[in-house]
């Protein structure tokens, strides 16, 4: 176990003025006012980056960053720490400078350019230790001064070890995380995934469901269901379910089977703590209890998984001034400070904000994979993708080649790559297995010597291994026909189990990718506004003036015009209704003119008064305040397209969103005490999967009208409105 | 902010109950399912079946004419002792009574005690032939069935007084039938032939064959060959659809419901469940029998007899059923109940349960107004209301690559909606009586809103929505869990 150092004994030297740094290239003069500009501008523009206005404004000026970056000593970069908005030093920023001084002391006058020289002249054990002197912000200047065939070379002769019951890690293997999710943590379901996949030779290096409900019950259910599956099929893994750690912690304590303790990490403070609910003195706190409690504390060498990804500090405008590529190593730094069995990055997860396109995509992997491995981490990669991006299938799969070529110790294995759980494309066990047998990659062999009783594998006497009988056939684990059907009927996303070589037939395929090409064309495609004249809607526009500003920026989404808000004026109706296509165009054209009428028919049977209704394009859920704070109504109602995902029926899906607006409301007083919240302006109610497959729209517009009429006549909306109805509910019954 | 939709909790899983009372044996089986929603179908469907209680097989306590009533009190109690589920926590369950035990004189008493013991989750308690069938089909050959869907498949459900079989494709049931061949028409002294017991039906077929015995004598083998050749050869001739030997005299005493094949020529794979059927794969797959007549009955000897015949034998190693044996318990806890949607349009939560609602007539969504009226005019005459049952429409096939469930249009639920609207006030009906419309697909809530006016008209209209079109007599509601009620169905035609 590794002994964690007080923050407070980690020396961090104190942050002086921002320096300008200057150059010329042939008669244009650049500088960059202090050391998160000159990072910001050194990197490949990225959408994070972009819209954080810390990219470089074109290419020499990327280059002129990238110059005088690699003319910087790591004295230098060591004696510049970057600081918080409010100048501090914080709690991440200070893990990261827990490294190896005396190591540091022998390379500190080196440039950055010469650093990097070094490392591609030296073999893997001098690059690990030149790694542990390296602090995270000198791993990010690095990454941003070397090219592809660099981020591939130098990671690959670094190898990270780590032992939980597998072994994982080792030189000549690659393992994989099966990642069984479902929308509804339905376990019949999760065991299907975990059968096709194990029987594909996956889940050496975790088995781990990031559950859709976070309680610690459905956490424990999912653990104990997880466990029994391990046991039955025997295959030497470790699991987990991904839920927060303080709820893991809390079902480890009541006896669920937590082997791996995971945690979402953050690379500044503030969005470690603010949004993602810990502190480095909750996580020694976590690591320690894992030490002592844990159920694999006697085997395993390491037991803490992370995730990370680009991007996350600036979706919540919490980077600090830091570029995304930085912010990551910050995070490293952090996940350094555990020892971890596997760090995970989900690069590209949270979509075109961060990562616009497949070569973003592709060069954020590659230079994540980098920080981690030479900051001493063992990494795994997940380069996935949304439909909202424009990121594919095939950058998806380049960027997994390139970091299997740079040496990544593990991916995802999602099954058939569609993440139906999160709405995202990651790799497929089928992508897991191509690779392993492109790069001639062995499972950890505990689970190897598994596989091959199995006849999963077939291993030669030379150690070669190839696919055996039994690859690819879940049925091995499943006791009957029937029951195997039953377990299909509870995943109606599988259209087969067939295989072609290590990959699925081409049948599946086409079926995920019309599935796919569905979902896209929902949220590329435009309103079609004379399709829907008949409604009499009033059209207003966002600040978004494209397809695309829309889907890189939610914000723009989320406000009315300048023109569209002056053609506005306070209405007081009892109702609002608006239209907008947020994520799915199509969501609107497949369900509104069924639901529409049906929900004006339910509110005119109430005499409610209605203002006209409104159709928006490229509008967002936040623009229901924008409008409600002109029209005045009592309530809004957006119906609004939802996030596609890999099902074809659901990129059709559309969301109604009630707003209660609660300034003219006699209940605002009630909703600032049930709240706790002072400044509450309204209550939601959320109505959601309104499509075929789910809610169809003749019977949403019901539902939508009766939860109205409800929250109209009770002035609450969201959880106050159900207890409210609770309560009623419980004086009609009888005794 | 909550979602509607994505509540999920322990909420969702429900208990379900089964409880068989057979010519031999009587058993019970508690299941625990999770509520959800199949994106595929876009219905609500069990999930993650998990039986929690299986009881011993005991014999049903018969005390010659009748049965014995304080024993199978204790079975019941000691079933729900053993399961350690409250009575309380059952959503819902089928009892059924089968075979010799129907024919009991005070048979309605099994009624009475499961209504005394688990109360109204019990909502389908019933002695329906068909019914037997389909449940012996659902609970031993559903799930293989699907699995094989291109496979058509009959069950032979053998228990005691009876064979039910069933014929089904992809899962549903297509034709069932019964007939009074079991193992217990004749019964002896354990471990010899000596009659102790013939029921009416082995006396026909005694007559029927020439053979003349009586309570005390043994049969000779000749005669027991004579026996067992007579049920092989009607097993068989069910099976091709040999409408000659079933016109044969015996033949027709001992048809109950005939089994109507509309195809004889696609010979279905033969499976098997029931008493006999887990005898039977039990020796196909190599495990001794006990001797012969041990049970004291004829069940030991049918079972061989049957592997005998080639026609009959031949899918035993090919597809091997769950539960045999408990294929009718299985069925009952797991199929004997329909889950509504979860958008039912209802008065208020205390209309249910409702208990033996006649189906007074089914009718499209575009049902004219004449046959709207003529139904809600049957209701508005009923004492205790009444229940419509929508029809399907024939699902459109769709081609192509990607399909998705059926919806029904606003435009038609509308019109439905106000013809029943306008027919509840033309026919009067009370505002006390309930009227149920069971609807196919998910539009409960809509169809009852147009139909009262957006609750305007005060009426007792319950519509309960994703219910299947079965063409059933009776329906039974239970209470609603969780924004859902199990639907059951009997008198099925």
């Amino acid at each position: 176990m590794k002994k964690i150092k007080p923050l407070s004994d980690i020396h961090v030297p104190s942050p002086g003025p921002d320096e300008v740094y200057v150059t010329t290239l042939l008669d244009r003069q650049f500088d960059f006012k202090g050391l998160k500009k000159l990072l910001g501008a050194a990197d490949i523009s990225k959408a994070g980056d972009r819209t954080t206005e810390l990219a470089a404004e074109d290419e020499m000026a990327r280059e002129a960053a990238r110059s005088i970056l690699s003319d910087l000593t790591l004295q230098h970069l060591y004696d510049t720490p970057l600081t918080d908005d409010r100048g501090r030093i914080d709690s991440v920023m200070r893990a990261g400078y827990e490294i190896d001084l005396d190591m540091f002391t022998q390379i500190a006058g080196m440039t950055v350019g010469e650093l990097k020289d070094q490392l591609l002249a030296s073999g893997g054990a001098e690059i690990e230790r030149i790694g542990k002197a390296l602090t995270p912000v000198m791993a990010s200047a690095l990454a941003k001064i070397m090219d592809i065939h660099e981020l591939v070379f130098i990671p690959r002769k670094i190898a990270k070890p780590t032992r939980a019951r597998t072994l994982i890690g080792l030189p000549g293997c690659l393992s994989f995380r099966l990642q069984p999710n479902h929308p509804k943590d339905d376990l019949d379901a999760i065991s299907l995934m975990v059968y096709t996949d194990l029987s594909l030779g996956m889940g050496d290096c975790l088995i781990g469901v990031n559950p859709s409900e976070g309680s610690v019950d459905n956490v424990s259910r999912i653990l104990h269901h997880l466990d029994k599956l391990r046991r039955e099929t025997g295959a030497p893994s470790q699991i987990c379910v991904l839920g927060h750690v303080k709820t893991q912690l809390t079902a480890l304590h009541q006896g669920a089977p937590v082997e791996i303790l995971f945690q979402s990490f953050a690379g500044t403070e503030s969005t470690l703590t603010e949004e993602f609910d810990v502190t480095v003195e909750f996580m020694d706190h976590a690591y320690t209890t894992m030490a002592e409690r844990g159920p694999l504390a006697a085997v395993a060498d390491q037991f803490m998984y992370f995730e990370t990804g680009q991007g996350s500090e600036m979706t919540y405008r919490k980077n600090n001034g830091i570029d995304m590529t930085t912010c990551e190593a910050l995070c490293y730094g952090l996940c350094r400070r555990y020892d971890p069995f596997m760090v995970n990055n989900a690069t590209g997860f949270i979509g075109p904000e961060t990562h616009l396109n497949d070569f973003e995509l592709m060069v954020s992997t590659l230079q994540d994979h980098f920080m981690g491995k030479i900051l001493g981490l063992p990494m795994g990669i997940s380069p996935s993708y949304t439909l909202h991006s424009e990121s594919h299938l095939e950058g998806q799969q380049m960027a997994v080649q390139l970091a299997t070529a740079a040496g990544a110790s593990f991916f995802m294995d999602v099954y058939l790559g569609t993440d139906r759980m999160l709405a995202h494309f990651v790799n497929s066990g089928h992508d897991d297995q191509t690779m392993r047998e492109i790069y001639g990659r062995n499972p950890a062999p505990e689970f190897l010597r598994w596989a091959v009783e199995r006849g999963i594998f077939e291993q030669s006497p030379d150690g070669k291994v190839t696919r055996g009988p039994h690859w690819g056939d879940p049925r091995q684990f499943i006791g009957s026909d029937s029951e195997f059907q039953r377990l299909r009927e509870s995943l109606p996303a599988a259209p087969g189990f067939e295989n072609a070589g290590p990959r699925p037939v081409n049948a599946v395929q086409r079926i995920l990718r019309a599935n796919q090409a569905v979902g896209r064309e929902a949220v590329h495609s435009d309103l079609r506004i004379s399709e829907l004249t008949s409604f009499d809607f009033r059209i207003l526009t966002t600040t978004a003036n494209s397809k695309a500003d829309h889907l890189r920026n939610p914000e723009l989404g989320s406000k009315l015009s300048k023109e569209a808000a002056a053609s506005l004026s306070v209405e007081h109706c009892d109702v609002q209704i608006i239209v907008t296509d947020g994520l799915s165009a199509e969501a609107v054209h497949h369900n509104v003119s069924e639901l529409l009428p049906l929900l004006q028919d339910g509110l005119a049977s109430r005499n409610y008064s209605m203002g006209q209704p409104i159709l928006v394009p490229y509008g967002r859920v936040k623009l229901v305040e924008a409008i409600g704070e002109i029209l005045k109504p009592q309530l809004l109602i957006l119906l609004v397209g939802e996030r596609p995902g890999g099902d074809a029926l659901a990129s059709r899906s559309l969301s109604a969103y009630l707003a209660i607006r609660l300034a003219d409301s006699s209940s605002l007083k009630d909703a600032v005490h049930y709240s706790g919240n002072a400044s509450i302006r309204y209550e939601y109610t959320l109505i959601t999967n309104i499509y075929a497959g789910g809610l169809p729209a003749v019977e949403a517009g019901s539902v939508v009208a009766e939860k109205a009429m409800d929250i109209l006549k009770h002035q609450a909306a969201g959880n106050r409105l159900e207890d409210i109805l609770s309560r009623v509910e419980e004086i009609a019954a009888p005794d | 902010m909550p979602s509607e939709t994505k509540r999920s909790s322990k909420k969702d899983v429900v208990t379900m109950i089964g409880l068989d009372f057979g010519s031999t044996t009587s058993s019970a089986m508690i299941a625990h399912a999770r509520v959800g929603l199949n994106s595929t179908t876009g219905r609500m469907f069990f999930g993650y079946l998990d039986i929690i209680y299986r009881s011993e097989q005991v014999f049903t306590p018969f005390d010659n004419d009748r049965i014995d009533e304080s024993v199978l009190r204790d079975h019941l109690d000691c079933w729900l002792r053993e399961s350690g589920v409250r009575t309380e926590e059952l959503f819902s369950g089928g009892a059924i009574i089968t075979g010799l035990a129907t024919e009991k004189n005070n048979v309605d008493c099994i009624k009475a005690l499961v209504k005394e013991r688990v109360g109204e989750a019990i909502i389908a308690t019933a002695s329906d032939p068909c019914l037997e069938s389909w449940l012996a089909f659902m609970g031993s050959c559903g799930g293989l069935s699907r699995s094989k869907s291109e496979r058509p498949i009959l069950n032979f459900d053998i228990g005691g007084g009876t064979t039910n079989p069933a014929l089904g494709l992809d899962g549903n049931v297509l034709a069932t039938g019964c007939y009074y061949i079991g193992a217990r028409h004749f019964q002896f002294a354990p471990g010899t032939y000596r009659l102790i017991a013939i029921s009416d039906y082995g006396r026909i077929l005694m007559n029927y064959l020439g053979i003349f015995r009586d309570i005390g004598d043994c049969l000779s083998n000749a005669e027991r060959d004579a026996i067992l050749d007579f049920y092989v050869e009607m097993l068989e001739a069910i099976a091709c659809g040999n409408g000659n030997f079933i016109e044969d005299r015996a033949a027709r005493a001992h048809t109950q419901v005939p089994l109507n094949i509309e195809n004889p020529a696609d010979l279905p794979v033969i499976t098997f469940s029931g008493g006999v059927g887990e005898l039977l794969y039990r020796y196909a797959q190599g495990q001794d029998l006990p001797e012969t007549t041990h049970f004291g009955d004829l069940g030991i000897d049918l079972a061989m007899w049957i592997m005998k015949s080639r026609l009959l034998s031949s899918g035993l190693s090919e597809m091997v059923p769950e539960n045999m044996g408990r294929a009718t318990v299985y069925g009952l806890a797991i199929h004997s109940t329909e889950i509504s949607g979860s958008t039912l349009f209802f008065p208020q939560h205390q209309v249910f349960p409702l208990k033996d609602l006649p189906i007074v007539g089914r009718m499209p969504v575009d049902a004219k107004d004449t046959r709207v009226r003529q139904l809600l005019a049957l209701i508005a005459k009923s004492s205790c209301g009444g229940a419509i049952q929508i029809t399907s429409d024939n699902e459109d096939h769709q081609e192509g690559l990607l399909r998705g469930p059926q919806v029904e249009r606003l435009e038609r639920v509308k019109a439905l909606g106000h013809k029943i609207r306008d027919g509840i006030r033309a026919e009067h009906l009370s505002h006390d009586t309930p009227l149920v419309l069971i609807v196919p697909r998910n539009y409960g809530k809509s169809l009852g809103n147009y139909a009262t006016d957006w609750r305007k008209i005060s009426t007792k209209l319950i519509v309960v929505d994703e219910i299947l079109d079965r063409n059933a007599q009776f329906v039974n509601i239970g209470r609603m869990h969780n924004n859902i009620v199990p639907v059951s169905f009997y008198g099925v035609q």
